[in-house]
Formats: structure tokens, C-alpha cells, sequence
């Protein structure tokens, strides 16, 4: 880094800025991280759900995906991006996905075995693991269900060695035992010499010709007293995430096959009440997920606070508030779809810079939530619910298994649906295949000469399971590659 | 590249030219006797004890002005605004190159604490209006006047000029990403120095919009500029009769405009020359001898000139400004910083920026719908839960933030139509029988306006510490069938 240019600027510090921020600061380069959200101390995470939103959420966790069905989406805006508030899980890119990868968008370099070894580098620095202890009471029910129905169901691994159970996965882990990359990647990254500059948000990408010259960004300097600042680098990587790079990157002017592909995995939740004591909200979410249908359907658990079952049972609240009493009775389940529809991301041209999330469900899409309530409303009943509470609108508390199989029959309706997210992605999908991707398969944009994609952006398509641990081999297998290509 | 202090001398002498100039313009072949004759023949009173009784409320109403453009950072006393832009104004009218607009700034500064950027772009805004208002007055007047095609020509070089910075203006509001890329974009071949020019003119054009963007400041501060120059326009038309001149609203509204439209020239300070020659061209336009208009042009603006210079000094003495520093620190914020390092990264400052605005006041609406959704509780509780409520919405997207409130908007027409009362104004029970009717119906429509308001309320409300406590309590049941069932 000389006095006037940084060499290589990340923009963004999730799992695809940190591990390219350490990868290529310990090879030397001068890195320059810049983090729009905060820095927070362990001390300040795991408050209540109100205050982390404000303070660890990006727009406060007010970002939907509009669409004919609107849903609700979230992401981490703080160091550490998304990995602060995630659940953890880690799965390895299935071989399936891989070679979709290859097949579709002439993915070079990405097959499980050139993969491993990025893999097992992170999950050695995430110290991913399987609880190794007794489960919690809502992975306990889950459980028995699974075993009645006879399914195919596993512990998921997380990057959370330790886990006390406090629940705080949501609000950032206050014991550090989760492992977001503000704790398990960025200080080594620092160490290794990349500089952080938090609160900093890029509006746009500086470009001359087909270089990228630096970034204009707004810093806060001091409290109240916010500056707009350029920043010269020679080379620019962009993480800032499925929605925020595409939506840097069109601000900016670039926008071949930039954020025209939207994907998600669309979720539906439901409540399930047992008659003993579960106290989900005193424990760690349901650690097993159940993989009988997949890629299509998967089943799993989901965070709990009596908040966010006062929120899930608001959709039919006239009915249902009175449930709110048996809360300790309780736990929150999913079903999350491999999500087929359509969608963009384009930056808001009005007012400030805002970006707007568009995403249309696909029939298929509807035909799995509707199996899948089925599927796991039964799986429930079986493990001894005595009700089940789906978020949608209008349509009756699931008592029975007659009740549960009618949705394999029925599609649920469309209007009532109260759908949400936390895995978006493919907005700049990586391959050879110039026809639909925005960059080439190790993330370097396509037509420009220094700029690189490098987060869950670049997934080309869905991978049907939680992103993190795609997302962090490929972007070590990018700045790998960016080392060697540029040495 | 001169020097700063070159570029001042050269300022300096372009002003003095060009009051030269007018002035020569103004009084060639004119009869010095006959204007002397005139003077002596004036009656100003009462006439200029009226005009200044104008220009006096136009100075509170431009502080008002002013108090409303900068609400949202603090809350400046009205006559303490009128000082700081009656300051200003005197300021002009003793130093040259209109560095009153810097002291103005600095004095904005020194009262209320806010960053010199944004206080140079409250009085860019400020400029603005004034120029668009006189727009107005001067196409108001000169329909009711005898056409010339001086006016035309005025008109339509204030039209470009202020035309053309209200359109960025604009476009900077509603689109401010667009601006400030097409600033990059156009100017990227010129090198760094002339992008970050032209970036930072760009910030500060976004900014100024930012005080205009809540609808209800933008009208209140449009109104005012009107008015303002209503009075000014009256100022002018009052001194009318004291040359035996017919007491014309169109005829002192054209004056006044011509003449405000004719000292953005470089002069002098007091924009003597150019405001004498505009002044009395607009009023030969209407068939006034030139000797009258010039006598007139005189009378006003020694009017106004005595008046704003008088106050502004005693505002100076009363407030202790150094004006040099002032202006001095003004001219360093406009200067933006030589690159320096943040944290150990080569950084390059552009300008201030306008902070994000979030009320922490819930109004009374919210609060009302939260506790349609909500068990009975404490009013503190419902507060709370209010306030996070609006936080969120206005953390929403522009667009969709606004689609909520013109559906908000509709409820309360229509709740205000159906019920002959306002949604707060009925009882709690009809409120929350009118949320549910609305919120969990059969229109989908409807359940989404209420979705966010009815999942951040029972979010917030459940998430609070002794509510969990009192439904963990063995007695729970019972309690909600109290509390919770309305």
C-alpha cells in the first residue's frame, strides 16, 4: 500500500470479504477491507431481537423481496457481515450442486475434490463441528419425528464449537462460541497486515476505461459528521453480498448479467406446540435438518424468542394470540424450498441507496411449500405436537395428520403466505459461459480488468443448502488464484 | 493556478468594473439637474417609513425561512434566524465578492453547531428559492404590464439559469445515485482533481435537496420564499408614490425583480451600479422618465441598504462574530482536505455529507395502532413498541416506505369518513375492531399495508423483558385471558 493507492480494496467483511482480506494480506498484499456496518465488541451482541436489528441488520431488517408473494428477507450489515447472525450450520457444497455448476455455466476448478481442500482449511479455522452432546429439547422432538416417519435427517455441523445455548444466534453469540468471521477470520486477517475500515459504505465504483480507479464511499468520521471519501486501489473485490454487490456494481455502471438472476431459498415456518416443556427460547435452535426431499424440500428448525412466535402467529392473530401463554410448550420449525423462480436486484433510483429485491415465486416453488407443510406438519404431529401453526393466512391449525395430507393434495393459497429468507445468492453468477454469467470462474468481472466478484453473489445457481461454507471455499479458491495470477 | 489572495484581487477589481459600468450606464446622458430636481420634489414620507416596515417582516420571514431549512438539525430560535440572515445580508453590502454568503454560513455555524458544507448548501437552497420565487413575481408582473422585450430577456435568462440549477436540484432529490454517477462518469476523463470537483459540487447539490425532501418542508419553505419577496416587491412599491409615481403592484413587483435578477453581476459591495441601472431600466420599460427611475433607484436602495446594514451591525456586535475568522473557517470547509490516512488507508475527503435523519418520537397514529394489536399495557410500553415500529418503516426501501404511507393515508380517510372521526379520536375498542377488520380480512391488499405495522408491533411488545416474564408465570393463561383477549 503506498501513500496514495491501496493495492487491493475488499469491500464488504462476510465470509467472502474476510477470507479474501486474510488470504491476501498474509500473501503480502496491502488489503484494504471497508465494512459499512459497525464494530461490535462480544459484549454488545445477544441483546434482544428489537436492538440487534437495529444494530447488526442491514436497513434494520427491513428489506423485503417484493413480488406477487412478498418475503421477508435478511442480512447482516456489521463486521462479519451475515456470519454474525446466522444459525452456523455448515454443509459442504453436495456434488450434486457442483456438477450443476459445471453442467450449466462451464464452472471450471470447482469440483468437490479441488474444493476440499478449501473446505477443510475453513472448517479447521471455524472449528466446524457436531455438538457432541446431548441435543436440546426442540432437536429432541425433531428427532422422534424424523425416526417415526422413518426419513432420512442429520445433525448439521456448525461453526460453533461451544455453543452455550443461550440463543443468541440471531443477535450475535455474546460468548464468541459462534464462529462469524469477525472472530474466526478477520483478525488474523489484520494481523497478517489488511486494514478495516468499518463504517464505511461505497456508493459506487470509480472507473476509467475498463479499470476500476477506486471507490467513492461515505465514512463517518466522528458521530453526526458523515464525509464522502475516495479511495484510489489497483485492484477491487467485491463482497459486499448477493444484494449489495449486484446493486454496487449496476450503480456503477456494470451491469452485464448483474443481479438478473435473483435466487433464494424460499421458507415457510411453522410453530408446533408439544405438551411438555420444550423452552426453545432458552436454547439453541433444532440442530437436525432433514434432507429426505432434497434438493427440492429440506426441513429444519428455526430461532425462537417469544418475539418471533408472537410475529409467526400473527397471521392468524384473532385466533391464535391466546397461544402465546403456552410459549414455553413451543418451538419454530421450517420448510425451505430450493426456490426456482425468477428474480433481480436493481439499485433504487429514487431517494437514497436503497436497493430493491424482486423475486417471483415459481409454481414448483408452491407445489414444495405445499408438500413440504405436509411433510413436516406430519413430522411434527408424529413427534407428538399437539397443534401446528403455519404462517399463512386463512388457513386452519393443523390438529391432525388428515389435516397435514391435505396440503399434498392442495396448493396453499398464494395471498396468505408469510414467506422468509436469509439465503439469497447468484445475482453475479461465475463460469465460462459469457451468455449468463457476470464474471469468469474465479470471480474476475467479465470485460473489466481488476474487479472481482467474491461472496454469495457468485453462486451460480441455488446450492440447497446454507451458502456459508460454498461461499467461503470458493472465495479462498479466487484469492487464491487472484495470488497467483497476479504474482 | 493564482493564488487565493490573485483570485480575491481579481474578484474584487471584476466588481469594481462592473459597478463602473452600470453606474455610467445609468447616469449617460442623463440631467443631473433634473434628478436633482426630482429629489427635491419627493415626498418619502410616509412612503419609505411603509417600505421599511416591508423589507422589516420580509427579513423576519426569510429567518423563519431559514429556522424551517434547518429544523431537522436543531432548533434554532426565529429571531436568532433573522439575525444570522440579516448578518449576511449586511455583510454583502460592506465586503466585496458577496462574502456575506460565507459569513452567513459561519455565523449559522457558530449558533447551531452544524458542519460549514451544510450550512453553505442551506444558503445555496436558500438562493435557489429566492430565485425561483422572483421568477414567478417577475412572470406575474409583467403580465399586467406593458411588454418589453428587456423584460422577455430577463425573464428568460433567470428561467435558464435558476431553471436549470432547480431541475439538478431536483433530479439530485429524487435521483441522487444517477447525479452523482453521470458527475463521475462525465467527468472521469478529466483526471481525479476535476472528478472530485465536480463530485463534490454534486454532494452538495444532494444535500441541500435532503432539507427538501420531506414534502411538507419543501411547500412550507416555497411558500415562505413567495411571501418574502411579496414584501420585497411591497418595499418596492411603496417607495412608488414618493416621486409621484402610481402606487402599481406590478409595476414595483417588476422593479424588484429586474433589479434582483440584475445584481447577481459582479459588483461592488451594496451592488451599487448594477442595482441603480436594472432598477431604473425596469421602470423606463413601463414609460418612467429616466430621471425619476434613477432617483427612485436610489431611494430604495438606500432604504433597504441603511436598514439591513444598521441591523446586521448591531446583530454582529451582539453576537461577537469575527468576521474574518469567519469567513476565514468558512473558506477552509469549502476547501476540502489534501489526502490523509484513515486507520492506515490513503483516503481522499470530497465533502460533507447530509446525515440520515431517524425521529425517535413516535406520532400518535403509531401509537394508536400499536395498541390495537397489543394487549392492554403501560402507555411506556406502547410508546416503545411505536417508536421501533417507525424506525423500521422509515428503514424501509423509498418506494415501498411510501407506498405504506399513501395506504395509511387511505385508512385514515377512510376510517375519518366512515366513523366522522379521526382513527386516535375513537375508543380503543372501536380501534382495534377497525385494525382487525382491516388487518386480518379478506382483501390481501389491506393485510399487507397492516403486515409490517402488526409483526413489528408484537414483535417488540413480546420481546420486552417483563412481558416474557409475565407469561412465563404460572398463571399466564389467566393473565392473557385478562389482558390479552380484547
Amino acid at each position: 500500500m503506498n501513500a496514495e493507492r491501496v493495492d487491493v480494496l475488499v469491500i464488504g467483511s462476510g465470509a467472502g470479504g474476510a477470507v479474501t482480506a486474510l488470504e491476501l494480506g498474509s500473501g503480502g498484499r496491502g488489503v484494504c477491507v471497508l465494512e459499512e456496518g459497525a464494530r461490535h465488541e462480544l459484549a454488545q451482541y445477544g441483546a434482544g431481537s428489537v436492538e440487534a436489528m437495529q444494530r447488526l441488520y442491514r436497513r434494520r431488517g427491513m428489506t423485503p423481496i417484493t413480488g406477487r408473494v412478498p418475503i421477508g428477507y435478511v442480512e447482516g450489515a456489521c463486521l462479519g457481515g451475515s456470519t454474525e447472525i446466522n444459525s452456523g450450520f455448515w454443509h459442504r457444497t453436495p456434488r450434486e450442486v457442483l456438477l450443476r455448476y459445471q453442467s450449466q455455466f462451464d464452472l471450471e476448478g470447482a469440483t468437490l475434490e479441488e474444493l476440499a481442500p478449501h473446505f477443510e482449511w475453513a472448517e479447521q479455522r471455524l472449528h466446524v463441528s457436531l455438538r457432541g452432546r446431548s441435543w436440546p429439547k426442540s432437536t429432541e422432538v425433531f428427532s422422534r419425528g424424523i425416526e417415526a416417519m422413518g426419513w432420512s435427517g442429520q445433525e448439521v455441523p456448525r461453526a460453533a464449537s461451544g455453543c452455550e445455548d443461550n440463543n443468541t444466534c440471531a443477535t450475535g453469540c455474546p460468548r464468541g462460541a459462534k464462529q462469524g468471521m469477525s472472530r474466526a477470520i478477520l483478525p488474523e486477517a489484520e494481523r497478517a497486515g489488511a486494514r478495516i475500515l468499518t463504517g464505511c459504505r461505497v456508493r459506487m465504483l470509480l472507473t476509467s476505461k475498463r479499470r476500476v480507479t477506486g471507490v467513492l464511499a461515505e465514512i463517518e468520521r466522528e458521530p453526526g459528521a458523515r464525509e464522502m471519501i475516495r479511495i484510489d486501489a489497483d485492484h477491487v473485490f467485491v463482497c459486499a453480498g448477493p444484494t449489495e454487490t449486484p446493486a454496487l456494481l449496476r450503480r456503477s455502471g456494470i451491469k452485464y448479467h448483474v443481479g438478473e438472476t435473483l435466487r433464494i431459498h424460499p421458507m415457510l415456518k411453522v410453530v408446533a406446540r408439544f405438551p411438555e416443556r420444550i423452552d426453545a427460547h432458552e436454547s439453541v435452535l433444532p440442530l437436525i435438518q432433514v434432507k429426505e426431499f432434497w434438493p427440492e424440500v429440506s426441513l429444519g428448525g428455526g430461532f425462537f424468542t417469544p418475539g418471533h412466535l408472537a410475529m409467526m402467529l400473527s397471521d392468524n392473530w384473532l385466533t391464535t394470540r391466546g397461544e402465546m401463554a403456552s410459549f414455553r410448550n413451543m418451538a419454530a420449525y421450517y420448510v425451505a424450498v430450493r426456490g426456482t423462480g425468477d428474480g433481480h436486484v436493481r439499485p433504487s433510483r429514487v431517494g437514497d441507496a436503497t436497493t430493491h429485491l424482486r423475486y417471483e415465486l415459481s409454481e414448483e416453488d408452491h407445489i414444495n411449500l405445499s408438500h413440504g407443510l405436509a411433510r413436516l406438519a406430519t413430522l411434527l404431529l408424529a413427534a407428538g405436537a399437539e397443534e401446528v401453526f403455519p404462517t399463512v393466512h386463512g388457513i386452519p391449525t393443523i390438529r391432525t395428520e388428515i389435516d397435514a395430507i391435505r396440503w399434498l393434495d392442495e396448493r396453499l393459497p398464494r395471498a396468505g403466505l408469510s414467506l422468509t429468507t436469509v439465503h439469497a445468492f447468484s445475482t453475479c453468477p461465475i463460469g465460462e459461459r459469457q451468455d449468463r454469467c457476470a464474471a469468469d470462474s474465479f470471480g474476475k468481472v467479465f470485460r473489466w480488468e481488476n474487479l472481482y466478484v467474491n461472496d454469495a453473489s457468485m453462486l451460480p445457481d441455488s446450492p440447497g443448502v446454507n451458502p456459508q461454507g460454498t461461499v467461503m471455499a470458493l472465495a479462498r479458491r479466487n484469492a487464491l488464484r487472484f495470488k497467483d495470477t497476479a504474482s | 493556478m493564482p493564488s487565493p489572495r490573485s483570485q480575491r484581487a481579481v474578484i474584487v477589481l471584476l466588481g469594481a468594473i462592473g459597478s463602473a459600468v452600470f453606474l455610467y450606464l445609468a447616469a449617460r446622458r442623463l440631467d443631473f439637474q433634473a434628478v436633482a430636481a426630482t429629489w427635491h420634489t419627493a415626498r418619502p414620507l410616509p412612503w419609505v417609513a411603509y417600505a421599511v416596515l416591508c423589507y422589516f417582516v420580509g427579513q423576519l420571514l426569510r429567518g423563519l425561512r431559514l429556522r424551517v431549512l434547518v429544523r431537522r438539525e436543531t432548533a434554532l430560535p426565529w429571531l436568532t434566524a433573522t439575525n444570522i440572515v440579516v448578518i449576511g445580508y449586511a455583510s454583502n453590502n460592506v465586503f466585496p465578492a458577496r462574502l456575506g454568503e460565507l459569513v452567513r454560513a459561519g455565523v449559522l455555524v457558530e449558533r447551531t453547531g452544524m458542519p460549514f458544507g451544510e450550512a453553505l448548501t442551506i444558503t445555496f437552497i436558500e438562493r435557489l428559492l429566492d430565485g425561483m420565487s422572483i421568477l414567478v413575481l417577475l412572470v406575474c408582473a409583467a403580465a399586467f404590464s406593458v411588454h418589453a422585450d428587456t423584460i422577455d430577456q430577463v425573464a428568460k435568462l433567470g428561467a435558464i439559469l435558476f431553471g436549470g440549477a432547480l431541475l439538478v436540484v431536483v433530479i439530485g432529490v429524487l435521483v441522487p445515485n444517477v447525479l452523482l454517477g453521470l458527475a463521475s462518469r462525465l467527468t472521469a476523463p478529466l483526471g481525479a482533481k476535476w472528478r472530485d470537483r465536480a463530485l463534490r459540487v454534486t454532494t452538495h447539490i444532494i444535500n441541500g435537496g435532503a432539507c427538501l425532501r420531506d414534502p411538507r418542508t419543501a411547500l412550507a419553505v416555497s411558500l415562505l420564499s413567495i411571501v418574502v419577496w411579496v414584501l420585497e416587491a411591497a418595499m418596492f412599491v411603496c417607495v412608488l408614490p414618493a416621486f409621484g409615481m402610481p402606487l402599481s403592484l406590478a409595476l414595483g413587483t417588476l422593479a424588484m425583480s429586474v433589479t434582483n435578477f440584475g445584481i447577481l453581476f459582479p459588483s461592488t459591495p451594496g451592488y451599487i451600479g448594477p442595482f441603480h441601472y436594472f432598477c431604473q431600466q425596469a421602470l423606463m420599460t413601463q414609460g418612467i422618465p429616466a430621471t425619476e427611475a434613477l432617483a427612485y433607484a436610489v431611494l430604495v436602495h438606500l432604504t433597504f441598504y441603511v436598514l439591513v446594514t444598521a441591523w446586521g451591525a448591531g446583530a454582529i456586535l451582539r453576537y461577537g462574530v469575527e468576521i474574518g475568522r469567519t469567513v476565514a473557517a468558512a473558506r477552509a470547509a469549502r476547501t476540502a482536505p489534501a489526502s490523509q490516512t484513515m486507520g492506515g488507508i490513503p483516503v481522499h475527503f470530497i465533502a460533507h455529507v447530509e446525515p440520515a435523519h431517524v425521529t425517535a418520537e413516535p406520532g400518535e397514529l403509531m401509537i394508536a395502532l400499536a395498541e390495537a394489536f397489543l394487549p392492554p399495557c403501560e402507555p411506556r410500553a406502547a410508546r416503545d413498541v411505536a417508536a421501533f415500529i417507525e424506525g423500521q418503516i422509515a428503514a424501509l426501501p423509498p418506494s415501498l416506505r411510501t407506498m405504506f404511507h399513501l395506504g395509511i393515508t387511505f385508512f385514515r380517510f377512510t376510517v375519518r369518513i366512515r366513523h366522522v372521526s379521526s382513527f386516535c379520536g375513537l375508543p380503543t375498542d372501536r380501534r382495534r375492531a377497525i385494525v382487525d377488520a382491516w388487518a386480518f380480512g379478506r382483501i390481501g391488499l389491506l393485510r399487507q399495508l397492516f403486515r409490517p405495522v402488526r409483526s413489528l408491533a408484537v414483535l417488540a411488545y413480546y420481546e420486552r423483558p417483563e412481558v416474557i416474564r409475565a407469561l412465563a408465570a404460572p398463571d399466564s393463561r389467566a393473565h392473557l385471558a385478562v389482558v390479552g383477549s380484547p
